[in-house]
């Protein structure tokens, strides 16, 4: 899911409150496949990812061009607005009560002697691993890839060499979008959800997003890893309930002395 | 202008004899955020120093002020003072720790959601503070202990601190304090290179701001009755602190009051015509489809749109 | 009731807004109704038990108008002015002056200690009667309580009909006692695990000095394992729970955390006697079975239970259910259900809308008709709250929740500890 935040970010520079909630749609889109057509998430989740990007491009193109040159902050109310609709609506159609989708990988764990692995976490990180090579490998080796790099760095060049700045932002915007689809559907079955998760998932995804840095796949990666390394730790040396404590700490540490993230380039 | 903003606070004054009861009470509502909202107005607004962590500061003033009359019977109209220079203090690590570090927009949004969510955690694991089950205060009526039995006396207290609020933005808005910061919101670098003393206005209007919403703290632990971790350092609080001035204009002197007139109704009525069915959160549906409605038509927010119908109707 | 934006609702609405216009209309002239404002999170983070406390009000109010209303107030019909926290405290109180300005008699609600505080200030600065339904912080009433009998207030307007904490912690620590007693084992490692969150650290406090109250024959670990709600990961707490070699573990979970805590204790293959939770939810619902499946089998918590050996209970559980779409009628559809009924009783005892008079039929109540397995009748002590409003463990079974201790209620012979797999 920090994936997705990264690109949306690196090319927008949007806050979007708005991406913990998608994610919420990525699981309950996953959810409906394996309950109503029995397709495992872990092969939904293209179709997730395809849904949400329609929704992403959707939202850029109807509402977040339109306030392009408006204050940066009307950005953020904006999401704020759409993470409302979202969750409600997920309220209203799928109910409150927090649900699981059951893989038939979820119920494999290996046992190595005293140590065990859980199949379902170890899949979700592989396929997350190459969802993140192949969006590296979009993004510097194909035209589009190269497009979007460039609107990020100078919009303003960028319309001057000819590029339809609108058009790669809706294309960028979906990609992100559709990146936390994939990432909902991926943890659709080692994490139970509900319509309220959103918001914890947004912070999250935040948290792991500028300790791996802005605008660097690789560095959203590592900081993903970081945090839960971190907040393991805080969970084994501190109490548990203390853990979100490490990780917000870390965060502060971080933003105050690499601002740009540990694979950041340094701030704009 | 002067005698407009006179005869607007005029008529606040009277309004409570004409209010029913659940008016009077969203009328507190109103001016409660507006107030929150002016505080904040001082350092996200004019500093332009979008802070996403303002519960923080309603937290500690909350807390302290409640834990101040638990332990040692302070009446909270002192221990509302000692919660807001806590709070003051707080904004004032904030502001150093982030303006001295430079972080700008974004990362120092983080930075202030970051403190909050370090403040709810700890609150939620220190038992003497009431931990995740929080504070609860005894509702006795007294007006020594901050609890009226009638409820126009809490409308007072909010309308007085939306005047004091917007008196103090008045006012800095005619110092060089109030036109440095504005102009640090606009380039910062460029008063840098003139020689305006940057980080001292900013940590100032931060350490102003915390110490103006810690005293909010009070007032909500008193009005609400209880404290508890999530709902008062939560980040759906620092949100709604956040959306009334920008709704109605950022770095405007009445935004954060027309902000708060237009968003508190809109959200009562979505939740009296949507709330009452067996489709829960559709009036939280409809709430959203508002707000993304009054971004589409007031991208600038309200208050400059208003200002230029004022000047078309009396040029 | 009408479920649906019908035109009563979008009238009342016109009333609200009338009244943030600030022209009062004048009410309704209709049949009399008597109103009471209902008000529960039915959205936001807990809107799960928010949603059955208002099916489960909504169902009662049904049933008392279907059987011809309130006899004692010439049959008047029960109007249900619904209000939704949020689970955020200051709508607690928005919602309850709101109900209250449209013509609400009594207050009923509201699951979220935060809210049910904020709403008592309105109960007794308006003096409108409140039942509260559920809501375990101890403070709510006992604040209340103290300022009567310091003589701040006059009269007490607030009443609670379910287990406080600390009630719900003796009663766990009994039972966990005599489950043992009957097991005919003695667990001298037995490990508290709380999701830190409002109920899970009350009902943990709750049971940590019941247990030091009592100090039984079997001991809790000093090791007590929190985590934050909602976690999206326990396995390196449930480590730590493996590394402590608890003989039997006391869990008290939400459904979300539920859902990932038991898969994870099966996981690192805990070898326990068993799980015995002091009281929680996340580990009985209709939903949660489906998900967790084996997991949940032989799990057991004390948690307040209807009464199935009633048949009157068993009718409305089948309604619930069809209601509900297939979710089981338990602990918060339960209670709201009894307390609209106790709404009731006290109506026709009371005889009058006069709140005083009201508050009279509350504190005289000696109400038998409880859907919930209670110890007694309903009473409301010095406090305000019904002693009798006790637990009781139940086990999963078969993928189906029963009652299995006290004796005398059980409906099945409670399994423990629970056999190797």
């Amino acid at each position: 899911m920090a994936v997705g935040l990264t690109l949306i970010f690196g090319v927008m520079r949007v806050v979007n409150f708005a991406h913990g909630d998608m994610m919420v749609w990525g699981m309950y889109l996953a959810w409906l496949l394996a309950a109503r057509a029995g397709i495992d998430p872990y092969a939904s989740f293209a179709v997730c990812a395809t849904v949400l990007f329609a929704l992403g491009w959707g939202v850029q193109r109807g509402l977040v061009q339109r306030i392009v040159d408006a204050p940066h902050e009307m950005q953020i109310l904006l999401m704020l607005g759409v993470a409302l609709i979202l969750e409600n609506l997920a309220l209203l159609l799928f109910g409150p009560e927090p649900v699981r989708v059951r893989s038939a990988l979820g119920a494999l764990t290996w046992y190595l002697g005293p140590l065990y692995v859980d199949v379902a976490r170890l899949v979700t990180f592989v396929v997350a691993v190459a969802l993140t090579l192949a969006l590296a490998a979009f993004l510097r080796r194909t035209d589009l890839g190269r497009t979007i790099r460039a609107a990020a760095d100078n919009p303003y060049g960028a319309r001057v060499v000819g590029i339809d700045v609108p058009r790669v932002y809706a294309v960028a915007f979906g990609i992100g979008a559709a990146c936390v689809g994939a990432a909902g559907a991926l943890t659709a079955p080692v994490l139970p959800f509900q319509p309220a998760l959103g918001l914890s998932a947004s912070v999250v995804s935040f948290n792991i997003v500028i300790i791996g840095g802005m605008g660097s796949l690789l560095g959203a990666f590592v900081g993903g890893l970081l945090v839960s390394v971190a907040e393991s730790l805080g969970a084994v040396f501190l109490r548990p309930s203390l853990k979100e404590l490490v990780s917000f700490s870390l965060l502060i540490v971080i933003l105050l002395l690499r601002p740009a993230g540990l694979f950041g380039r340094r701030t704009p | 202008m002067t005698w407009l903003a006179l005869g607007g606070l005029a008529v606040l004054a009277v309004l409570p004899a004409v209010l029913g009861p659940y008016a009077l009470s969203v009328f507190i509502n109103i001016l409660f955020y507006a107030y929150l909202g002016q505080a904040w107005n001082i350092v996200g607004g004019y500093a332009g120093q979008l802070s996403v962590g303002h519960a923080a500061f309603v937290g500690i003033g909350g807390y302290t002020a409640a834990v101040l009359a638990a332990e040692t019977g302070l009446t909270p109209w002192v221990g509302m003072l000692a919660g807001g220079a806590l709070a003051a203090v707080l904004g004032g690590v904030i502001g150093y720790l982030g303006f001295r570090f430079g972080l700008r927009g974004f990362y120092f949004v983080l930075l202030t959601v970051a403190f909050a969510e370090v403040c709810r955690i700890v609150a939620s694991n220190w038992e003497r503070v009431g931990g995740a089950v929080g504070l609860y205060i005894t509702f006795t009526g007294d007006p020594r202990q901050m609890q009226f039995q009638d409820d126009r006396a809490w409308y007072y207290i909010a309308l007085a601190l939306t005047a004091l609020a917007t008196a103090i933005v008045w006012g800095m808005e005619r110092r060089r304090f109030g036109i440095y910061l504005t102009a640090i919101r606009e380039d910062e670098t460029a008063c840098e290179a003139l020689g305006v003393p940057t980080f001292r206005h900013k940590l100032g209007a931060m350490v102003l701001s915390s110490f103006l919403t810690g005293l909010a703290g009070t007032f909500y632990a008193y009005r609400y009755s209880s404290l508890q971790p999530g709902a008062v350092f939560g980040i759906p609080l620092s949100v709604e602190i956040v959306i009334r001035p920008i709704v109605g204009g950022a770095g405007t002197l009445l935004g954060p009051i027309v902000g708060s007139f237009i968003l508190t109704p809109l959200a009562e009525l979505s939740r009296a015509w949507f709330g009452q069915g067996g489709w829960h959160g559709a009036h939280l549906i409809v709430y959203g489809v508002l707000l993304v409605a009054v971004v589409l038509f007031l991208p600038q927010g309200a208050v400059p749109v208003l200002g230029r119908l004022v000047r078309r109707a009396a040029p | 009731m009408t479920t649906r934006v019908s035109r009563r609702t979008l009238l009342r609405a016109t009333v609200a807004t009338a009244a943030v216009a600030g022209f009062p209309l004048p009410l309704r002239a209709q049949a009399e109704t008597f109103k009471i404002g209902v008000i529960h999170p039915v959205s936001g983070p807990l809107a799960e038990p928010g949603q059955a406390c208002r099916i489960g009000a909504q169902m009662a109010a049904d049933a008392i108008n279907e059987a011809g209303g309130i006899k004692a107030l010439g049959g008047a019909k029960l109007e249900l002015l619904l209000g939704d926290t949020q689970t955020k405290p200051e709508l607690g109180r928005t919602e309850a002056e709101r109900v209250v300005s449209l013509g609400a008699r009594m207050l009923l609600g509201s699951f979220d200690s935060g809210s049910t505080a904020a709403m008592v200030s309105v109960a007794q600065q308006k003096r409108v009667p409140f039942l509260v339904d559920i809501a375990a912080a101890d403070p709510i009433t006992a604040n209340v309580a103290r300022s009567v009998k310091e003589g701040q207030q006059k009269l007490q307007y607030v009443y609670r009909n379910f287990p406080t904490g600390s009630s719900f912690g003796r009663k766990a620590v009994q039972y966990f006692t005599e489950i043992f007693q009957e097991a005919g084992v003695t667990p001298k490692r037995v490990l508290l695990m709380y999701t830190n969150d409002l109920f899970g650290q009350n009902q943990s406090r709750g049971f940590l000095a019941a247990y030091k109250a009592a100090s039984p024959p079997w001991q809790l670990l000093d090791e007590v394992i929190s985590w934050p709600e909602p976690p999206s990961d326990l396995s390196t707490e449930v480590s730590r729970a493996r590394a402590a070699r608890p003989d039997v573990i006391a869990p008290i979970t939400r459904p979300a955390s539920a859902q990932l805590l038991l898969p994870e204790i099966a996981r690192q293959r805990l070898d326990v006697l068993g799980i015995v939770g002091p009281g929680s939810p996340g580990l009985y619902e209709a939903g949660q079975i489906a998900t967790l499946k084996e997991h949940l089998e032989y799990v057991l918590t004390s948690v307040p239970w209807p009464n199935f050996q009633n048949p009157r209970t068993r009718q409305v559980a089948a309604e619930y259910i069809e209601r509900t779409g297939g979710k089981t009628f338990d602990t918060n559809s339960g209670y709201s259900y009894d307390a609209m009924m106790l709404v009731a009783d006290v109506l026709e005892r009371a005889k009058s809308t006069d709140p005083e008079a009201i508050v009279e039929a509350m504190r005289a109540t000696r109400y038998t008709g409880g859907l919930m397995q209670y110890a007694g009748p309903v009473v409301f002590n010095e406090i305000g709250d019904n002693p009798n409003a006790v637990p009781t463990m139940i086990q999963i079974l078969n993928q189906r929740p029963v009652a299995v201790w006290p004796k005398d209620v059980a409906r099945r012979k409670l399994v423990f500890p629970r056999p190797k797999a």
